[in-house]
């Protein structure tokens, strides 16, 4: 039994808690009833197939958009019921890094990572230029300051994304499948910065990802959401030998990246003969 | 004023008039505090949709001038009224066709590129972006647009107003023989001040409702480049339309109260 001191610091480090979400689109239960923690300095990744919910869910998880019901509970407050000017001093807690970087276009890389720090510090111009160079130089991008994001590559503007998205120093990182579309060496690259974020600056990371490479390489815990059949479930929570080691079938397919299997191919909804042939 | 900040933004949703509210909130807000109203930012606004529409503003101004001066010679000419031309262009210029015509150039010049850059933001996330940072777009995109053109766009007219009456002078003097400082005393004295003032008033309506209007089509654009598309057709049309409608309200409402 847990004595109270024990209680009350496994309650403080608890930096992410996901209670009965559920989210329903035109009558349909896209996540239905989800449970979930996050730990501070863990690596949690959020994996499923396409249409699962996973961006969904990352968009309640930054409060972007109001779930139908249940509530998510960030640095110990609920942020399903704040008004929009309370939820971003939540905001300010946390980065998030967009799959496509979301960088604004008509400024450059270095105006694009000082932006967040111009609004919110009162630090020197001379000194959001530094700490601009610091960050560029964590992703490995130093000199680049002056390009505009079109003039850079897809893998480049991931990591001025992950760059901005750090550049307030956040406890939490959200990261929206942060290697899609990478060769297998940015990927890695990625996966390095991801792993150099949580592990030298102590930052905890929730990655939502379909990479199982990238998700095995960077996880300390994971959490497969369901599709198709079991469509807004958890299919399974663990580290990542737990996570392995499962015999799920549904889980084991989605792992080892099989055509056959309980998840289906077919996502329509209607019968094949009956829609060719028409309801009469 | 600390409660009404407080009111205007607790307004929820993307309607038309939430977005005022919003907009109204943040001017009362910077009264206090004008370092959230972006300076620089205005300042950046103020030139590309103020300044840099100039050269157009002016060719259009222009025109009305010489247009006006020469359908007024045409008809007066045959009255023998001549002397009332200056008179027609300035009163006209000062009290309708000034404001509506630059009004109209700065909806197809800036209310449309303002609808297609924030909808284009929109569609590329940066709008999700500023606000997972806890940067309002209101407040970083919209306001310093609305403040730029609400003030651009009268000083905008008062120039405009300045070169149609040149260009009325051109016709006067070229084709009338018409003394220069006759022209001129005639198309300053004639025209009291109310007359410039409602034109400033009817200028001020028409860059509130251009650049809400735009915000508020870019704000909202769904799907792809076709919604971009799309709202950048609807905000210049809704513009267009409530122009012409507010200055009908207005010139009515001025007509009785004079």
């Amino acid at each position: 039994m847990k004595t109270k001191t024990e209680k009350t610091a496994d309650a403080s480090d608890v930096i992410l808690e996901v209670r009965d979400l559920v989210q329903i689109f035109n009558g349909r239960a896209v996540l239905n009833g989800l449970n979930f923690k996050v730990r501070r300095g863990e690596t949690f990744i959020i994996m499923g197939g396409s249409g699962c919910g996973k961006t969904t869910l990352l968009r309640i998880l930054i409060g972007a958009q109001k779930p139908t019901s249940g509530s998510v509970h960030l640095f110990g407050e609920d942020i399903t019921g704040l008004e929009p000017w309370e939820l971003d001093r939540v905001r300010l807690r946390f980065g998030m890094n967009f799959q496509f970087g979301a960088l604004f276009q008509s400024m450059t890389v270095g105006e694009n990572i000082a932006l967040p720090l111009r609004e919110h510090s009162r630090v020197d111009p001379s000194l959001i230029e530094m700490v601009v160079k610091m960050k560029l130089e964590l992703v490995g991008l130093t000199g680049f300051e002056n390009f505009k994001p079109s003039e850079i590559s897809g893998g480049m503007r991931k990591r001025v994304g992950l760059a901005r998205a750090l550049a307030l120093d956040p406890e939490l990182l959200f990261s929206d499948e942060p290697t899609s579309g990478l060769d297998p060496v940015m990927t890695a690259v990625v996966d390095q910065l991801t792993l150099d974020s949580t592990r030298k600056i102590g930052v905890t990371a929730v990655v939502v990802s379909h990479d199982m490479t990238s998700a095995f390489r960077i996880a300390t815990r994971m959490l497969m959401l369901g599709s198709g059949p079991r469509q807004g479930e958890i299919v399974a929570e663990g580290t990542p030998e737990e996570i392995k080691n499962n015999p799920d079938p549904f889980l084991q397919q989605f792992i080892r990246g099989e055509a056959d299997g309980p998840i289906p191919f077919r996502l329509s909804q209607d019968d094949y003969l009956k829609h060719l042939l028409g309801d009469g | 004023m600390k409660f009404l900040v407080r009111l205007l933004r607790r307004s929820e949703g993307n309607g038309y008039w939430v977005l005022n509210a919003r907009i109204y909130s943040f001017l009362l807000w910077g009264l206090s505090n004008p370092k959230i109203l972006s300076p620089a930012l205005t300042l950046g606004q103020m030139i590309r949709i103020g300044v840099q529409a100039l050269p157009m503003a002016s060719l259009v101004a222009l025109s009305v001038g010489f247009i006006l001066a020469m359908q007024a010679s045409t008809e007066l000419g045959k009255l023998g009224a001549d002397s009332f031309i200056p008179d027609l262009v300035s009163l006209s210029l000062l009290r309708e066709l000034g404001p509506l015509l630059i009004a109209i150039i700065v909806v197809g010049r800036s209310g449309s590129a303002v609808t297609a850059e924030i909808g284009t933001m929109k569609v590329n996330e940066e709008i999700e972006a500023l606000k997972v940072m806890a940067i309002s777009p209101v407040r970083y995109l919209v306001v310093p647009r609305y403040l730029a053109l609400v003030i651009m766009l009268p000083i905008l007219t008062i120039f405009g107003n300045c070169v149609g009456l040149a260009g009325g002078w051109a016709v006067c003097a070229g084709t009338l023989d018409m003394p220069t400082s006759f022209y001129i005393r005639h198309a300053v004295d004639r025209p009291e001040l109310w007359d410039l003032y409602s034109g400033l008033i009817k200028s001020f309506v028409f860059a509130h409702l251009i650049i809400t209007i735009a915000c508020h089509q870019g704000l909202n654009v769904e799907g792809g480049a076709e919604g971009v598309g799309q709202a950048t057709t609807k905000s210049v049309v809704f513009s267009i339309l409530w122009i012409i409608i507010s200055d009908a309200i207005l010139t009515g409402l001025f007509f009785f109260v004079s």
